[in-house]
């Protein structure tokens, strides 16, 4: 019987980095950033800025690795710096937008061309994969923040229910029961496109 | 209305959809599935709403890790790593041997005691005496220098416009801190207006 290569888990790897093996960074950077990209993506609303923050982020976490307390999660951590910053990200924004719908300009992260998987081919299936792309982004942002942040954080971060508790600082409860109002939300918003 | 009997399950078909349901809930769920089309039916979506939100996930762009890894400063706390300490500490150590040497060397005419390396060590020590008696001079000077100004424009009125400056900037500095904190209900919601 073979036994597969056993992975270190987080927070062996945020001790060899602080024993001197920088290398072991990238392995973090390479466990997180499908999660993190995704998270960030759903908040800002575009690819570019969504890559950008999460390299942003990455580097803020690795400047304060030594500050990281073992006894929580790195993920949690890690969530929680992506946050703080996308927040930061979107309150800096704010000017700018304001500035450019007096112009009468598109609004930044509208009207771009994500570049999302596509399982449907042929001119049908693209339209079909944009309309649907646009769909899940609006349900997502017609959610109440309250749900929207646990929502992102459980499909696009990931983090288990206990990580969200702690995180947000709220029973266990009371992270399930907003979250099956969340989804009971999306759920009948999206209901066009379930049986996809 | 939905019938009583679906009621603990609702939440129940949430956490099966999305892996979350305690083992000990899943034998009592299966039962009611196995005679409840309507909650069955309910999964399906939900796993369906799952998947949806899976398919729709962005591909990271594959430089993401060398972007990050090429932008990594030097933090702070390397600089505290006793690896990186090291070296400082070998040149310093080399430095100073190299200082104690040259000075016993030059120091040995004058003094016929100072052959051994004390002599050297008294002179270090002697240059070091030498250099803070001259910086503590200075800074007293500099600091009696700035007493008497103050000395000479010292007044009620000046010192109680400084007080109400002091005040000023605390009561400035509050404010911006209380600002920074209060995070509106929706961090997003700006974005839609």
């Amino acid at each position: 019987m073979t036994r597969g290569v056993e992975q270190p888990t987080d927070e062996e790897l945020v001790a060899a980095v602080l024993a001197g093996d920088r290398e072991r960074f990238g392995d973090l950077v390479e466990r997180y950033q499908a999660r993190l990209v995704n998270y960030l993506f759903r908040l800002l609303r575009n690819p570019d800025d969504a890559h950008d923050l999460a390299q942003e982020v990455l580097v803020k976490v690795y400047q304060a690795l030594d500050r990281f307390d073992p006894q929580f999660r790195f993920s949690t951590w890690l969530f929680r710096i992506a946050q703080n910053s996308a927040i930061d990200q979107i309150r800096r924004r704010r000017f700018r937008l304001v500035s450019l719908s007096a112009e009468g300009g598109e609004r930044e992260g509208e009207g771009h061309d994500w570049d999302l998987p596509a399982p449907e081919r042929g001119p049908y299936g693209e339209l079909r994969n944009r309309e649907r792309g646009d769909a899940i982004q609006e349900a997502i942002d017609s959610l109440p923040w309250e749900y929207r942040e646990l929502i992102l954080l459980r499909h696009m971060g990931e983090l288990p229910y206990e990580e969200i508790a702690r995180m947000k600082g709220m029973p266990l409860g009371t992270v399930k029961n907003k979250l099956f109002r969340g989804r009971q939300m999306l759920k009948e918003k999206l209901e066009d496109f379930l049986s996809d | 209305m939905e019938s009583p009997e679906h009621t603990p399950y609702r939440e129940w078909l949430d956490l099966a959809a999305d892996g979350g349901l305690e083992p000990e809930r899943q034998a009592p769920l299966e039962r009611h599935l196995a005679a409840c089309p309507e909650c069955r039916a309910e999964l399906a979506a939900l796993q369906s709403l799952d998947s949806l939100l899976m398919r729709s996930r962005l591909p990271v762009q594959p430089d993401l890790r060398s972007r990050v890894m090429q932008a990594l400063p030097v933090a702070g706390w390397e600089a505290r790593h006793p690896r990186t300490w090291s070296f400082p500490v070998a040149l310093m150590v080399l430095l100073a041997g190299a200082a104690t040497a040259l000075l016993g060397t030059g120091a040995a005419p004058l003094d016929p005691a100072a052959h051994s390396g004390w002599g050297a060590l008294f002179a270090v020590a002697g240059m070091f005496k030498a250099t803070l008696l001259a910086g503590g001079g200075l800074l007293a000077a500099s600091w009696r220098g700035v007493g008497m100004v103050v000395e000479g424009s010292l007044t009620p009125a000046v010192m109680g416009g400084f007080a109400l400056f002091v005040v000023f900037l605390n009561l400035l500095l509050v404010s911006l801190l209380r600002r920074r904190r209060e995070l509106p209900a929706d961090p997003l919601e700006m974005r839609r207006e």
